[in-house]
């Protein structure tokens, strides 16, 4: 017996995926039929069968370092044709939530899934502040709307309202922030993931360049045989390139992209295909999940309305704000501004490092971890 | 009705299920009408080549109970009959029952002139589709009553090349359908079951790729009066395949086709294994499977067979069947659960392990089916059902069954004629 092993199962684990949208996945019986009617599910990395065992026994750490549920695209082949009415396409969903909040070190994310008081109520606190920030007649140093000046309530003065210098700042500041708070959760990821494998840097340097090709484009998703997944890849793309390009709009050049004149831009281009790719994706998605279309959008959590909609309020208030501003609406343009980061902020703070949206690094990052995994085993 | 004489039992359903209810209440000395829809009496257990666990044919049993059928005055035959109708209360029901014409009278000999002038075919129902008969046929070998039939939805217009061979007149084309109403004291539903249709497991290619066939298919290429004399072929080439595999729960304990377990598929796959590999030596068996239920008495043959070491067997539910259209072979793909491995392999001939589906075309209203479909067993005093319209079950069960049923056939009938109550 001195290869015996004591496993301490965690009895509470069935009840935090439960919770989290697993409340069938007792009802499986291991038939598998999930594994293989799934065309993205593998040898190497099989699922959503072992998983879902996993979970009905507790076993945390084997899930903990299993990047499996990232691999998964949720078309629902598995739930439609599950047996048992298992619903292991959710119970996959589930375990992303749940990864979501075991990744995070700061433990917000757990507090957030687990009740939707504290999701609110930290998104309405940093609501709050980008609020005062403008609001408040202080000197913060920012243009306060106190501080405009009558000549700025008489025709848009974006500059005097909300100086670019000053906002790019934030942007920068908000940048560094979110993506040190998703850099760190992402390397708790990593290094969970990893600690059962010995992996060797050139193995990690060889599949850096697909990391990169994946985050950028989802192509595994195309592997996925599913009737719909092409549109579902696509409108995803759609809304990756969209959020990529206000992001380097807002973030990198702002001082380009704030601004007063009616002028044509070069990047006004990119600011509208952004709006428009962000506007009709959110929509759309947030349509399916109302008509419950597909497997994908039959069971939403708020977590999953959370993340479409306020894109939508973000994407919508932006576009509102410029019409605005082109029109000369003075304090419309500036009410609009202070919406429009009021929804923005909060949902970038909460949603990135967090959140649902946190997918857009771990995604990319697990497909990575599977393959230097898998490259490390075929060399041993 | 006389005094003390009850009027008879009908039953509906010639199978083993009917054909025990009728012997053993006919046995009592209560008169018993026996309506079967096909031809010829047996069901599902004239097809099988052997009964399970103990390998030997069912043929056997089946002549014991047409001997008995045959020697008891008090009970009446009637094939290609189905009831139409119930009216009446227990002890005194009014069926009607529709007899489609044999075209064949009892003078015939079987000397099966008839079958070769015919010139029509039809689809050989009795074995599953693997094959073809004349219209002119005789339903099967141990056919009873052992008379040709003639399917007139087969026959050429105008056609009476039959009628003309025949020399001892036993043929006669314009015989009409007759719709009788027969007196009951009590009705035993044993309409039986079907074979789940395949086609409708639209991921495992019955119906596309051709060497994917059903358990009940191959029970008839097993059988030495099947389709192949009693050899396991492959549809597509003829070929005595190396490698089979066994998808169990073709259609059973899904909720998306059957939600309950059919109860005799994996004794039925073992058997199917055990025949294969008495024939082919040569031949390796994979057996895909949720879990072995083979309870009872049945766990010791099971474990016999799954002794063998050819005979493989892989926990895990198969989710697709491909066929390689170079070489008709199949790729099946499943994971070893136990192993944690999926895979997709390759097999010369596929066996779908469809469930039982209850017939219930034929049964009376009163017994209503639960929300699997299977009949409840009592719908109202008097009308019973037995056998695997009830709930799925293996031959010995149905018997029981079908015994224990006839026994509260009998107390209804006496009930009818008896003052104490």
């Amino acid at each position: 017996m001195k290869d015996a092993r004591t496993v301490e199962p965690d009895v509470e684990l069935i009840a935090s995926l439960m919770a989290a949208g697993g409340a069938d996945l007792k009802k499986c019986m291991q038939c598998s039929n999930c594994t293989c009617v799934c065309s993205l599910s593998t040898p190497e990395d099989d699922f959503p069968r072992r998983q879902i065992l996993h979970a009905q026994w507790g076993l945390k750490d084997r899930l903990l370092t299993d990047v499996s549920p990232w691999l998964c695209h949720y078309c629902g082949d598995c739930t439609e044709h599950c047996p048992r009415q298992a619903n292991p396409g959710e119970a996959m969903m589930a375990l992303r939530r749940y990864l979501t909040g075991q990744y995070d070190w700061t433990g917000l994310s757990l507090l957030m899934y687990r009740s939707e008081a504290w999701a609110i109520g930290v998104l309405l606190a940093v609501s709050l502040v980008v609020v005062l920030l403008f609001t408040v007649p202080a000197n913060f140093g920012f243009g306060l709307l106190s501080q405009a000046g009558p000549a700025a309530r008489a025709t848009v003065m974006l500059d005097k309202f909300a100086p670019k210098e000053i906002v790019h700042i934030g942007d920068t500041l908000l940048a560094s922030l979110l993506g040190v708070l998703l850099l760190t959760n992402a390397a708790r990821m990593f290094r969970i993931a990893t600690r059962d494998t010995h992996i060797p840097l050139g193995v990690y340097l060889r599949h850096l360049p697909g990391f990169v090709v994946q985050g950028v484009t989802q192509k595994r998703w195309r592997e996925c045989d599913a009737g719909d997944s092409f549109k579902n890849w696509l409108r995803h793309l759609i809304l990756v390139t969209g959020y990529a390009t206000i992001f380097l709009l807002v973030v990198v050049f702002l001082p380009w992209f704030q601004v007063q004149d009616h002028s044509f831009h070069w990047n006004s281009l990119l600011g509208y295909y952004a709006s428009a790719a962000l506007l009709g994706a959110s929509a759309w998605m947030i349509g399916d999940r109302m008509a419950q279309s597909g497997e994908m959008h039959r069971f939403s959590q708020p977590s999953d309305w959370m993340f479409p909609g306020l894109l939508f309020v973000t994407a919508l208030t932006g576009v509102l704000l410029n019409v605005c501003r082109l029109l000369d609406q003075a304090m419309p343009t500036y009410v609009l501004y202070v919406v429009h980061l009021a929804v923005a902020v909060p949902m970038l703070v909460v949603e990135v490092p967090f959140g649902k949206w946190a997918h857009l690094l771990y995604r990319p990052l697990a497909i990575y971890i599977a393959a230097v995994k898998k490259s490390a085993l075929q060399t041993q | 009705m006389s005094a003390n004489s009850p009027n008879p039992v009908l039953i509906i359903g010639g199978g083993i299920a009917g054909l025990t209810a009728a012997v053993e209440l006919a046995d009592t000395g209560v008169e018993v009408v026996l309506v079967e829809k096909s031809a010829s009496l047996g069901g599902r257990v004239a097809r099988l080549h052997q009964y399970f666990p103990k390998l030997c044919p069912p043929t056997c049993g089946l002549e014991m109970h047409y001997r008995r059928v045959r020697e008891n005055a008090g009970i009446t035959v009637l094939t290609l009959a189905e009831v139409t109708g119930v009216t009446g209360s227990a002890g005194d029901y009014e069926v009607e029952v529709r007899v489609r014409p044999r075209f064949v009278s009892e003078a015939c000999t079987l000397c099966g002139d008839c079958e070769r002038v015919c010139p029509a075919e039809r689809p050989d129902e009795f074995n599953y589709g693997l094959g073809t008969t004349k219209a002119a046929y005789l339903p099967h070998g141990v056919a009873y009553p052992a008379a040709y039939a003639i399917d007139r939805a087969a026959c050429p217009e105008g056609c009476k090349a039959c009628e003309e061979a025949c020399k001892y007149q036993a043929i006669r084309l314009n015989a009409q359908t007759e719709v009788r109403t027969v007196k009951a004291s009590a009705i035993v539903a044993a309409t039986g079951w079907k074979p789940y249709d395949a086609a409708k497991l639209e991921h495992l290619g019955f119906g596309q790729c051709r060497n994917v066939v059903t358990n009940v298919m191959l029970e008839r290429m097993a059988a030495a009066d099947g389709p192949t004399a009693g050899r396991i072929l492959r549809p597509s080439d003829g070929k005595e395949p190396r490698t089979v595999a066994f998808v169990q729960c073709a259609g059973s304990r899904d909720e998306n086709h059957l939600p309950y377990c059919s109860a005799v598929c994996c004794t039925a796959s073992l058997k199917h294994a055990a025949y294969i590999r008495a024939l082919y030596p040569e031949t390796a068996i994979t057996i895909f499977y949720i879990d072995v239920r083979t309870p009872g008495r049945l766990e010791e043959f099971g474990a016999k067979v799954q002794h063998d070491a050819d005979v493989r067997m892989v926990k895990g539910k198969v989710a697709r069947v491909e066929e390689n259209p170079a070489t008709g072979d199949l790729l099946v793909t499943a994971e070893d659960v136990l192993a944690n491995r999926k895979s997709t392999e390759h097999f010369e001939l596929v066996v779908l392990a469809t469930g039982i589906v209850p017939e219930t075309e034929g049964l009376p209203a009163a017994l209503k089916p639960d929300e699997c479909g299977f009949a409840g067993k009592n719908g109202s005093p008097g009308i019973y059902a037995a056998g695997c319209v009830c709930r799925p079950a293996e031959v010995s069960a149905t018997v029981q069954d079908a015994t224990g049923t006839a026994l509260k056939a009998l107390q209804c009938a006496n009930r009818s004629v008896s003052h104490v109550r």
